[in-house]
């Protein structure tokens, strides 16, 4: 069931799941984590994904990312099929201080993905360069990450991940660890990189706050085994504000109710 | 209405220590000084020793004053030559083998599980098999000298290095490997950016391990079957009532243990530099 | 969100059951294979010559030897001459560590005197320390329990000293919270944190010692494995089987008290970890 939007313009779609289901062995039972989820992302969009805990949550992006394969169904990017994690993809995960390699400086990390793409090494670190000050982090390029606060950390993170301009990106809780004040700072950032670098989003949260501020459109999942329970358009102007947005009655309103979807009332 | 003035808050520098007079001494003294505090123990056990020996006249226990004698006219530096750099040069080539070859195979065994599956009971039983025990073994096949103390020394070193290698790599923190796969990384790319740096903490411990065997079995294996080297000159002196000679080799041994000790450990604290930051980042948190 | 590992580091991710075999059956299975075809090499390359008959045995007369040897009771005095000195000694160094370890670990000053002494000796090879055991005690049993004492002794009190001093410091302050002092304390808060680096000291001990125990035989000439397998190696290429029995056996007893030592370390490092889990799982 999804609440239509405009569907005026043709909708380029980046990425599309048919009728995915994925379970696994626990303990020699076999646990459906999906059951049938079919879900579509057009180009330039930011899509959430919410749901209650343990609803699969995590499972599906790993298998929308290709670092799972699914028990059935079919994940299609740009219309092609994915075999293991393509090229255009990029992941930014819940725990920076694992993701980012530590023996490598913030520099080296963001430039890995590049240089295992070929780039010559004055363009690499150009494009680092670039990136780095995209997210604010201009001159922490010498620095290893875990001299770094826990938000820079994520900023890293992203910033390889932006690095090689991906034309997808997934976030697997990405701010779920950080302070309160730093996840406000992190939204605001990913809003703007999300225009500057013209890459679609797919925006996995336990928040439902955070879903209704960053999103276009939410996908509210239901309880595990899980199904798309319903897809919520997000009408609110851009660009979001975190203190005009949040203030804004149909905030509340679309807060309420995706709540209460998400809570099974 | 205005924004409210955030209050300055002002720290107190922590205050420098103080000498019993109540000058002010830096920090950096007050470090060397602590270190030199805590070898009094250090002193007063070689002031036991050089008291306790002196008026000795048993062969074997000779007064601490001889043997240091003794130890200036052997060991500095006519006889590192001839005694000592054949067992330090048998004991880097075999480490050296070992070193190699344990961390290739291991990385092999961690790339090919069926290979790691099926060799594991072989392996575990060679590596809990006391290296020593083979020595005569070796002796029988290699005769006596050189490449004995060779074979031995990179067979025993071998194991603790291949072990702590696998088991190094098969750590890996699953989420590098999802990370690295997500950046586009390929296998083999993988096993070289990511699992590899990510296990040489263990690696390194395993390399320890490796060369602390090493110098046990550079010395037995010298001790069994061999006409020079350290180990048969302490031994070669101990059969001949030479007690201030056999003294003076114990002391080698002991520099050299702590020589290689403090050597490995600066070398590892700089391989490692990333490790130790990290880790002294995550215990501020 | 917590990622659970699923152990797999190769790519792709492996699909669920529906074989006939299971893995354990193709692991042992291979396990078995890899030994016969080493057993088989090794025959073929004595019997074919490339290894020289007169320095290696053949797998088949080591195999008999072995099989020989283990119905005799001569063996197994050798065995329990070996496991005697390793016994003693391993126990004397362990409980000498644990106590000292201890005491040294619970006190500042204690430590900072004593660390640069205990680093410097253990930096020593035991081996060193062998000629003077010889002079001291002979052949005998007790010149194989000390070296093997001090052999152990060493790093395991590094380990004991760290083990006690590492206390987690949440733990630590919950106890003062909670007015625990003292033996109670000692007891109930400082030997349970240490105690996983204390039985993954002692697995160590066990190991080292049996090394050392070799050693002592070998070169000492205490009585025991090593000396009977010098014996052989002395007696000329008919007693090769014999000496490459010894060895394996050797083998067989080392497996056998790393495993005891590896089950028993496992035992307390699984409560460990499983206390430690619990406090950090909250957060996902």
């Amino acid at each position: 069931m999804t609440a239509v939007g405009d569907g005026s313009a043709a909708r380029t779609l980046v990425l599309e799941a048919r009728g995915l289901h994925k379970s696994y062995t626990v303990d020699r039972s076999d646990h459906l984590a999906i059951a049938d989820i079919s879900l579509e992302v057009a180009k330039g969009e930011f899509v959430c994904i919410v749901g209650p805990s343990g609803a699969g949550k995590t499972t599906l992006l790993r298998c929308l990312s290709g670092l799972m394969a699914p028990s059935g169904g079919v994940v299609l990017l740009e219309g092609s099929p994915i075999v293991s994690v393509p090229p255009e993809v990029g992941i930014v995960f819940q725990d920076y201080g694992r993701s980012l390699f530590p023996w490598l400086s913030v520099a080296r990390n963001v430039a890995l993905p590049l240089k295992v793409r070929g780039i010559p090494k004055t363009e690499r670190t150009r494009i680092v360069g670039e990136v780095l000050s995209s997210v604010g982090l201009g001159d922490v390029a010498a620095r290893y990450p875990w001299q770094l606060s826990g938000g820079m950390q994520q900023r890293v993170a992203i910033a390889r991940s932006l690095a090689y301009k991906p034309e997808l990106l997934f976030m697997d809780e990405p701010f779920a660890s950080v302070d309160a004040q730093t996840r406000f700072e992190l939204e605001d950032l990913i809003l703007r990189v999300r225009n500057e670098f013209e890459v679609t989003v797919v925006f996995v949260t336990h928040d439902v706050d955070e879903a209704v501020y960053l999103a276009d459109r939410v996908v509210v999942l239901s309880r595990p085994p899980a199904t798309v329970k319903m897809v919520v358009e997000i009408p609110l102007s851009r660009p979001r504000d975190q203190l005009v947005t949040r203030a804004d009655v149909e905030f509340a309103a679309l807060r309420g109710s995706l709540l209460s979807l998400v809570m099974g009332h | 209405m205005t924004a409210p003035v955030t209050p300055q808050v002002k720290v107190a520098p922590s205050e420098p220590a103080t000498s019993s007079r109540g000058r002010r001494i830096g920090p950096r003294t007050t470090k060397a000084l602590i270190s030199l505090g805590s070898l009094w123990l250090f002193a007063l056990l070689v002031a036991l020793w050089w008291l306790g020996s002196n008026n000795s006249h048993s062969s074997f226990f000779p007064p601490l004053r001889l043997t240091l004698i003794r130890f200036r006219q052997l060991w500095l530096f006519a006889d590192v030559r001839t005694d000592l750099a054949p067992s330090l040069f048998h004991l880097a080539i075999g480490y050296a083998i070992a070193s190699v070859l344990g961390i290739a195979v291991g990385a092999l065994m961690w790339a090919l599980p069926l290979l790691r599956q099926a060799s594991s009971p072989v392996v575990y039983f060679l590596y809990v098999l006391p290296a020593p025990i083979l020595i005569p073994a070796v002796l029988v096949l290699f005769g006596i000298g050189a490449s004995m103390s060779v074979a031995i020394i990179s067979f025993a070193c071998v194991w603790p290095i291949l072990l702590n290698t696998l088991d190094g790599m098969r750590g890996t923190d699953q989420l590098k490997i999802d990370t690295a796969r997500s950046l586009g990384l390929s296998y083999w790319r993988r096993l070289w950016s990511v699992v590899l740096p990510g296990a040489s903490p263990q690696i390194v411990a395993g390399l320890r391990a490796g060369l602390q065997v090493g110098i046990i079995l550079m010395v037995v294996s010298e001790e069994v079957g061999s006409t020079q080297g350290i180990g048969f000159f302490i031994l070669q002196a101990q059969e001949n009532f030479a007690g201030t000679d056999m003294w003076t080799g114990i002391l080698v041994l002991g520099v050299v243990g702590t020589v290689l000790n403090v050597l490995f450990v600066a070398g590892e604290r700089f391989a490692l530099r990333w490790y130790y930051g990290s880790r002294a980042a995550a215990r501020e948190r | 969100m917590a990622t659970t590992t699923r152990g797999v580091s190769a790519p792709g991710t492996s699909r669920g059951g529906g074989r006939w075999y299971t893995t354990r059956t193709t692991n042992l299975a291979a396990r078995l294979a890899l030994i016969a075809v080493l057993l088989g090499i090794w025959q073929l390359l004595v019997v074919g010559g490339a290894l020289n008959k007169d320095a290696f045995p053949t797998m088949s007369s080591t195999l008999a030897a072995l099989v020989d040897q283990i119905h005799t009771s001569a063996c197994w005095t050798t065995v329990a001459q070996t496991l005697e000195g390793w016994g003693v000694g391993v126990a004397l160094g362990c409980v000498a560590a644990i106590v000292l370890g201890s005491a040294i670990g619970l006190s500042r000053f204690a430590y900072r005197s004593t660390i640069p002494v205990i680093e410097f000796l253990k930096a020593v090879p035991v081996v060193a320390i062998l000629p003077i055991a010889i002079v001291e005690f002979g052949t005998r049993l007790s010149m194989k329990m000390v070296l093997v004492a001090f052999g152990v002794f060493f790093p395991l009190v590094i380990q004991v000293i760290y083990g006690v001093r590492s206390v987690d410091p949440t733990v630590a302050d919950t106890a003062t919270s909670l007015q625990v002092r003292g033996a109670r304390r000692f007891f109930v808060v400082v030997i349970p944190s240490a105690a996983p680096f204390i039985a993954t000291g002692v697995r160590i001990a066990a190991a080292t010692g049996l090394v050392i125990e070799i050693v002592a035989e070998l070169i000492g000439g205490g009585a025991g494995l090593g000396q009977r397998i010098l014996a052989a190696e002395n007696a000329g290429p008919s007693s090769l089987p014999v000496m490459y029995a010894f060895i394996l056996i050797t083998g067989l007893i080392g497996v056998t008290l790393t495993g005891i030592f590896t089950v028993a370390e496992r035992r307390t490092l699984r409560w460990h970890e499983s206390q430690r889990n619990i406090v950090s799982r909250g957060a996902s």
